[in-house]
């Protein structure tokens, strides 16, 4: 291999023209792709109260609480500030009762106020 | 009135304050320079487009806290960012703006102010050492110790490169060196060599890349100015900026034909060679890696001295022809 | 005259604290004192109280550039202490995010190489062009760093013809690039001056101080997991192990360029002949007792995780050995005799990922001052008796704030 003194100069000079690559986050937003594993959502008709989420969990994020004596009928609490958003519950769920969007731009000054309820 | 004159040329134009404003510019430029070749950003949102800047971070610095290390001489240590920004600015005032006669001698251009240009630009570089011996800490002494050696290696090629044109020009006063080439433009191209030696050898004196051994971020940390912080840290920076554009001026007026026109044709002339210039030492420090001191000293001592020796061979050779 | 110099733990070379205390005489070092555990997390312990499942996500984060080489490796020893086949097509998608992984890992290596020598602008272009690659990985996995695509019997998520084609498209790209970048990099006379020479590992010591990775085949040893012991589907696919003769820096820039090409051409065999079927095969709760060890080609080199099971849902122990480690007495080999000027290269040339490697630490009492060196069944067992009070299960930790 030779050696070739400023070989760098013209890819440089030539990037003086073209526009820069940053985005320009938050004034410019990138669209994330379809599958992009954001926020975790409940239905809660469909669930059946097996509670293979609440084993799986990594992160010990989701609360399934029985909200009626007589009926099936539950609600999840999820704690999104412990969450890490690895969608193993919308797997291990054998009645699909999970499903993940694409939403991540979830910040909060106070770590309590990252809790969402499913009734 | 007579005494109201200088006082003005040292604190407005082109003194403390054009320099204070114009620095600041020159810094925004090379960092956008800097950043567009690399295909960024650069400062954007103080200003429009990140003008104010380099401002900004000047402010920040004055008002973070300054500590002094517990062994260093507290009186050296505060008295030298001072010391250096003096001096830059002093040398700064020999530059041939506008308020020049130029057949008139006064206390800014005089027969060897060539040399003296020279010598106060090269007094930072002591400054440095002495900053870095002074703050007691392992690693501003190895950067102190690498600035000496740097110098060992720029300092000759830079005096020889500036002694050509003072040869063709038969004087070693910059106003009068300028007022020769404005008259015979051609001649420039003589010093062609001698223009390419004086800018690798600025940005060795400025310690930018590919020259920024002796504060090489991630060997020695900070170098001289590890355990600067707050006001001092501000002056250094400021000290750096101001003798970018003393470093580009001086340049600018023995190689490119110096800043004819008076007062406001002159500013023009003068922002737009030195703004020439900024861009090509922004190009040569987006272009080039750092190399290590012992390579440097080779490269300076095998090629840039005799290359400055050719080039002042070439100017005597001229000089005996036109005779 | 002899004085030390800390390297770290705190310093701008370096990415993540470690301590390496350099005697030097003038610019040149004579000797290195390395120092490890500031960065140790307790993954291990942890390990041991979650189910295996849910370990999945937590060797992940062991680190975030060779996460997945953590999760792979873990995965496939299950797998085996399971005695389960995995689906074909899930080892196929397998392969192909660890192959997109060592891409992403050498252009940043690429970058970060260029920082530590100065040369900004190489570690900027080399970034920027990592995009496309994080683009790629957001597409099929969901997230650009911790994938999270492995479980046992194969993968979560499938690849349609719509991503196939995006990511063949970004291989032209990706390949264009690379190769500029060799250019940029084994020309460039201020860079090669920096790297040419510099971090000198002879073959014989390079075998003999156990070094992996492109450390070692820099060297001129060819050895790679992937030839060596396969895994996944590296029997069937065509490719070469890359090796340099010079064993210093700059044979490691060139083995890691010609890795990058080679993955390349991995990622198009593997995207042209993927076959169809399921992703994964249903895996048991319970694994029966039993103990494995589990090798794999990460980007620095071999990962070595050992798992032993009990008969319960749960891990009894799991060891991870990453290759920064072992590659740490081969730095301090290279270390002897260079200037100060080149600590930060020779480092930046294993490719040290300190948080993969905190998996050791020396008992120093902070009371007396005094150091022992413990037996691993006396450490356990202080351990468990430290932690048999402690409530571990979140609902019922007392949280600070």
């Amino acid at each position: 291999m030779s050696i070739r003194v400023a070989a760098f100069l013209p890819e440089m000079l030539r990037h003086l023209f073209k526009k820069p690559a940053t985005v320009r986050y938050p004034f410019e937003k990138l669209t994330v792709p379809k599958d992009f594993r954001g926020t975790i959502v409940f239905h809660p008709p469909k669930c059946i109260g097996c509670m293979i989420c609440v084993n799986d969990c990594p992160a010990e994020a989701i609360d399934i609480i029985r909200i009626s004596e007589t009926e099936k009928k539950f609600k999840m609490i999820l704690h999104n500030d412990r969450c890490i958003h690895c969608a193993q519950c919308v797997d291990s769920c054998p009645t699909k009762t999970y499903t993940i969007n694409t939403e991540f731009e979830t910040t909060a000054f106070d770590r309590h106020k990252l809790k969402i309820e499913y009734k | 009135m007579a005494v109201l004159k200088p006082i003005l040329y040292i604190l407005v134009y082109p003194g403390f304050l054009f320099l204070l404003i114009y620095s600041t510019l020159c810094e925004w430029i090379d960092r956008k320079l800097y950043a567009r070749m690399q295909n960024r950003c650069g400062p954007l949102h103080t200003g429009q487009s990140g003008i104010l800047q380099p401002v900004a971070d000047l402010i920040k610095l004055l008002a973070k806290e300054d500590i002094v290390p517990e062994e260093a001489d507290k009186g050296m240590f505060s008295a030298l960012p001072v010391f250096a920004l003096a001096i830059v600015c002093t040398s700064a005032l020999y530059l041939p703006l506008w308020h020049y006669a130029p057949a008139l001698k006064s206390f800014n251009s005089f027969p060897g102010d060539l040399i003296v240009v020279a010598y106060l630009l090269s007094l930072p570089t002591l400054i440095f050492f002495l900053a870095g011996w002074h703050s007691t800490n392992l690693f501003s002494t190895i950067g102190g110790v690498r600035v000496l050696t740097m110098t060992f290696g720029y300092e000759v090629p830079l005096f020889l490169a500036l002694l050509s044109p003072a040869i063709l020009a038969d004087s070693w006063r910059i106003a009068e060196i300028a007022r020769f080439f404005q008259g015979r433009p051609l001649l420039l191209l003589a010093n062609v060599i001698g223009f390419f030696i004086a800018l690798i050898a600025l940005q060795a004196k400025l310690e930018r890349v590919p020259f920024d051994i002796p504060h090489a971020e991630t060997e020695i940390v900070g170098g001289p100015l590890t355990e600067y912080s707050g006001r001092k840290l501000a002056f250094f920076r400021l000290l750096t900026d101001i003798e970018l554009v003393v470093g580009s001026g001086l340049i600018a007026a023995v190689f490119l034909g110096g800043f004819p026109g008076g007062l406001f044709w002159g500013l023009f002339w003068f922002v737009l060679k030195t703004i020439f210039v900024i861009f090509l030492l922004a190009a040569m420090r987006a272009t080039f890696s750092r190399i290590r001191i012992d390579q440097m000293i080779n490269l300076s001592w095998r090629y840039l001295a005799p290359l400055g020796v050719l080039q002042i061979l070439i100017v005597i050779v001229l000089k005996g022809m036109s005779k | 005259m002899e004085f030390k110099v800390p390297i770290g733990p705190q310093h701008p070379a370096l990415h993540e604290p470690i301590s390496l205390r350099m005697t030097l005489e003038g610019e040149v070092i004579k000797d290195a004192d390395l120092r490890l555990g500031y960065n140790h997390r307790g993954m291990e312990k942890l390990m041991e109280e979650k189910t295996y499942i849910q370990n999945l996500y937590l060797t992940e984060r062991i680190c975030g550039i060779c996460s997945f080489s953590h999760q792979t490796c873990y995965t496939q020893g299950v797998e085996k202490l399971m005695a389960l086949e995995p689906a074909r097509r899930g080892l196929f998608i397998r392969t192909l995010v660890c192959e997109l992984e060592r891409v992403h890992s050498h252009l940043l290596w690429l970058g970060v190489a260029g920082q530590e020598a100065g040369f900004e602008s190489f570690f900027m272009y080399t970034w920027r062009d990592r995009e496309v690659v994080m683009d790629i990985l957001e597409i099929i996995s969901g997230n650009r760093v911790h994938y999270s695509m492995n479980t046992f019997g194969g993968v979560r998520r499938d690849i349609d013809e719509l991503q196939k084609k995006k990511i063949l498209d970004s291989l032209d790209l990706l390949k264009k690039r690379t190769e500029y970048y060799f250019g940029i990099g084994s020309t460039e006379p201020s860079f090669v001056g920096r790297i040419a020479g510099v971090g000198k590992l002879s073959r014989e010591k390079a075998i003999a101080l156990c070094a992996v990775g492109p450390t070692l085949r820099a060297s001129g040893v060819p050895m790679d997991v992937r030839k060596d012991d396969p895994y996944a589907v590296y029997s069937e696919i065509p490719f070469s192990v890359c090796t340099a003769d010079s064993g210093d820096v700059l044979g490691r820039v060139v083995v890691r360029v010609k890795e990058l090409l080679e993955s390349y051409k991995i990622i198009e065999y593997l995207l042209l002949n993927m076959p169809e079927g399921p992703i994964k095969v249903k895996s048991p709760r319970k694994v029966k007792d039993a103990e494995v060890v589990s090798r794999y080609e990460a980007p620095r080199g071999e990962n070595l995780h050992y798992i032993k099971s009990n008969g319960t849902d749960k891990p009894e122990r799991l060891k991870v050995r990453a290759p920064t480690l072992a590659n740490y007495p081969a730095t301090i080999e290279m270390l002897k005799n260079g200037y100060i000027a080149d600590i930060p290269l020779i480092f930046a040339a294993i490719d040290p990922c300190i948080c993969c490697a905190e998996r050791l630490v020396e008992l120093a009492d902070s009371r007396s001052g005094e150091r022992k060196v413990l037996r691993f069944s006396q450490l356990r067992r202080m351990a468990t008796e430290r932690s048999a009070n402690v409530k571990t299960r979140k609902k019922e930790a007392l949280w600070p704030f």
